[in-house]
């Protein structure tokens, strides 16, 4: 058996006397990577910043290379070996991409810059060590992120859902990379809400829920319905969508040869109660477009027709007001606001439909409605939306879109870091949606999730529209539109 | 060319500076002249070393509006003392000293306890000056003797010792900002929870830097107290937001991590010239603040809708390079 190198003993946690996590063991060894998975609120993220030091157990102990952390700082676990790559890309707007990845290293940044180079060339990403990371999109700050970990080279690397803004060619080379970091005696753990990428490189594969470990196992000894069993008893499999139904009903949004930053002459329709998956690889232009059609960028030449009259916003709440509304990918800059009532953020598309002298009590008895259709998990309409997790928060988003009563509602990675359950009622309301006549552009880099619910496909690559696919296009047809058109673009 | 200039805050301000002084040189015959460089630098002394103090402070996203009371401190202690018969090197010490406990007591309270700092340092404003009063019983302390007025005399090629001290410390200053540690500073104001995260001390940076600014303070105490003679009981008061709006207008960013050593000297010089050139033009001072004022708003107002204009082109510029590969040998045409 490999030395265990960083080890959680009977570790508990709790915020205001509630529980989160209760006595958890868990460990890496040596030359492994350690499957961690669990729903929303399980208390993986929590375990593992106190593995890291950024949260300090209420009992247990902690351990790394034997050795308790003591004290429990960031700097400690840092100094002891180990480096957690958080799920949201923590990034320094104002510094060079170099500064970000290398500040807090032994030396000065610029003795580590051929290091830097020769990764991101292994990664395969078009990434200058210059650039001020301030017009870093989010998935280049996420692969920021995960540099500084590799460059660290910590004998325990904690990747916490690393893959979510990555395309499927730098999953890939991420897998090589941590493949090569194994080889060499490094422990890692890999929390991701995608089984078929924790079967590709984990070793062992631990479960929470509600603060337990509920499985705790080899990979190979566990099948897929035993993981979900474990996860969310009562869900068995992503429910799939009925075959794409045939829509002969209106057209609601026509674009004609639309150009602007980062696209250009893109056409399509989207007709009532249809969902449009919206898809490609990252940089084909998707978010830009939608972001255009919104008023958060400037719109170049091209027509946007919406129910038959010509469309132009000048800002999302002109957008809103016209009857687009978009949520954005972009939830920290554009999400909701964290320590304002959950019901406040439900009414925040449409204030100005709101009375003068507002009236609370019926805001939230609206915002119980959205609550009991979503399936919002909360203790009351007055929490603070920064109380609530992930998946909670992304449906509380949600609702705040519904509110404004959208023709066309644009959603840009919706389930993006969202765990299988809150995944699941979000497939639903999308769906529930569009059965009542709302059209919905989804925008996503899941060819999975694309596939599972559009009623068709247009793929973008490289600013243009790489071709349209009906339902029932299976994920491998779009990998090849989206990329052969990239390569295309490449040469 | 034009664009590297208005894309450089402190280019931009460095040039406005220079029209201004060139336009009052037009105005009053014999203004452009060595002296008034020696005036400009002698006269903004105390503004400077105030700005050198809060600059590190605001790089880490924290404020700090208690130079003044920090400075008139300082300069109490170092007038008490010599009153009493310390000699001068040990006074000095003393008001230094003064300046550093100061400054720990604002770092303690915003790292320590985690205080807004401008809750703590507004409270710390009215405290410092109140431990002032209380000493000086609300005298004015006089009779400094000659060994501390000679600092603030100019005795070698027009510079004092205090002004070449002050040369000093922003050469320090400059050297520190390029160093990996001076980095440290930076970051943690750009984004505090990520350089926690890479396992920064950020709360010891934070001290450091409020330590750091009672510092400078006190130096500015003293270099008025050496300047003037004596020591009045509101000396300092309101220094920290001319210190400020110097800041602010060489471009070191309120919201932290932004910022460079030419934009805090730039800065103060500009401020300092106006009011320099107000005397030449035989304007009362009392117009002072207002042009001061609007020459601030003008610059900034100007600088931003210049950035905006800038950062437009540029994102253009980036997207048609970026989406439209049959468009590449468009440049050159572009360019002719």
């Amino acid at each position: 058996m490999e030395p265990v190198l960083a080890e959680l003993d009977s570790v508990s946690k709790s915020y205001a006397g509630v529980p989160v996590l209760k006595r958890v063991n868990f460990s890496v060894r040596a030359g492994e990577i350690h499957a961690l998975l669990g729903g929303n609120g399980a208390g993986k993220s929590t375990l593992m910043k106190i593995l890291a030091g950024l949260v300090q157990a209420s009992g247990g102990e902690v351990r790394i290379a034997n050795a308790p952390l003591e004290p429990a700082t960031p700097a400690q676990a840092l100094a002891m070996g180990l480096y957690l790559v958080p799920q949201e890309a923590h990034i320094f707007p104002n510094q060079s991409v170099l500064e970000n990845i290398c500040i807090g290293l032994p030396k000065p940044s610029a003795a580590y810059r051929a290091r830097v180079e020769e990764l991101i060339a292994q990664i395969g990403v078009p990434l200058s060590p210059d650039t001020k990371a301030a017009t870093l999109e989010i998935a280049d700050r996420q692969i920021v992120e995960i540099l500084r970990g590799l460059i660290r080279e910590a004998k325990v690397l904690i990747l916490d859902e690393p893959t979510s803004a990555l395309t499927p060619h730098e999953v890939q080379t991420l897998f090589a990379r941590m493949q090569a970091l194994r080889a060499a005696g490094h422990g890692l753990v890999f929390i991701s809400h995608k089984l078929h990428e924790l079967r590709a490189v984990c070793d062992r594969i631990t479960v929470l829920r509600d603060g337990n470990v509920v499985l705790s196992a080899g990979m190979d000894q566990s099948t897929d319905a035993d993981i979900l069993t474990a996860m969310s008893p009562g869900v068995t499999e992503l429910e799939a969508r009925g075959a794409g139904k045939q829509i002969s009903r209106g057209v609601v949004l026509s674009l004609d040869a639309l150009s602007g930053e980062g696209f250009v002459d893109i056409s399509f329709e989207v007709r009532r109660g249809e969902v449009l998956g919206l898809t490609g690889v990252v940089g084909a232009g998707r978010t830009e477009l939608a972001e255009t059609l919104v008023g958060l960028r400037p719109r170049g030449s091209g027509d946007v027709i919406l129910e038959g009259q010509a469309f132009l916003a000048n800002s999302p709440s002109d957008a809103v007001r016209q009857g687009i509304v978009h949520l954005s990918e972009d939830r920290q800059q554009y999400g909701l606001f964290l320590a304002a009532p959950l019901f406040w953020n439900a009414s925040s598309f449409v204030h100005d439909r709101l009375p003068f002298f507002l009236r609370p009590n019926a805001e939230r008895k609206r915002f119980a409605q959205y609550r009991d259709m979503l399936g919002i998990k909360c203790a009351s309409p007055d929490q603070p939306a920064g109380s609530l997790s992930g998946g909670n928060q992304q449906k509380v988003l949600l609702a705040k879109c519904l509110a404004a009563e959208p023709k066309l509602l644009i959603l840009d990675e919706p389930t993006r870091g969202v765990d299988v359950g809150a995944r699941n009622d979000i497939y639903r309301i999308i769906e529930e949606l569009a059965a009542q006549g709302t059209s919905v552009l989804l925008i996503s880099s899941d060819f999975d999730e694309v596939v599972r619910l559009s009623d068709r496909i247009t793929v973008m690559a490289g600013g243009h529209v790489a071709g349209e696919l009906p339902a029932g296009a299976t994920p491998d047809e779009i990998s090849q539109l989206a990329f052969e058109a990239q390569e295309a673009e490449h040469v | 060319m034009f664009e590297r200039i208005a894309r450089d805050r402190v280019a931009t301000l460095f040039l406005v500076t220079v029209a201004v002084l060139l336009l009052v040189g037009l105005a009053a015959p014999g203004f452009l002249s060595a002296g008034t460089a020696t005036i400009i630098w002698s006269n903004g002394l105390v503004l400077m070393l105030v700005a050198l103090g809060i600059f590190p402070v605001i790089l880490t996203r924290n404020i700090d509006v208690s130079g003044g009371s920090i400075l008139g401190l300082s300069a109490v202690v170092l007038g008490l003392a010599l009153n009493d018969g310390f000699a001068l090197p040990l006074a000095l010490g003393f008001a230094l000293g003064a300046g550093i406990c100061a400054g720990v007591v604002n770092g303690l309270l915003v790292a320590g306890l985690g205080v807004p700092s401008i809750v703590a340092t507004l409270g710390t404003l009215g405290l410092f000056r109140g431990v002032m009063l209380i000493a000086t019983g609300g005298e004015w302390i006089e009779e400094l003797p000659e060994a501390l007025k000679s600092l603030g005399a100019k005795s070698y090629g027009g510079l004092s010792i205090m002004g070449i001290i002050t040369a000093l410390v922003i050469v320090a200053v400059w050297w520190f900002l390029r160093s990996r540690r001076g980095r440290w500073v930076m970051v943690t104001g750009d984004n505090r929870e990520a350089a926690h995260h890479l396992g920064l001390p950020v709360r010891r940076i934070e001290l450091l830097a409020f330590a750091w600014a009672g510092a400078m303070y006190a130096l500015a105490g003293i270099t008025f107290a050496a300047q003037i003679g004596f020591v009045p009981n509101q000396a300092g008061s309101g220094i920290e937001l001319r210190a400020i709006a110097a800041l602010v207008l060489g471009g070191i960013s309120l919201l932290g991590g932004v910022g460079s050593v030419g934009g805090v000297v730039i800065g103060v010089i500009f401020f300092t010239s106006i009011d320099t050139s107000l005397v030449f033009l035989k304007i009362p001072a009392y117009w002072n603040d207002l042009i001061g004022g609007a020459m601030l708003l003008g610059v900034l107002l100007i600088d931003g809708r210049l950035r905006i204009a800038l950062e437009a082109r540029d994102r253009a510029a980036r997207y048609r390079r970026g989406s439209n590969t049959e468009q590449k040998s468009q440049p050159l045409e572009d360019a002719a």
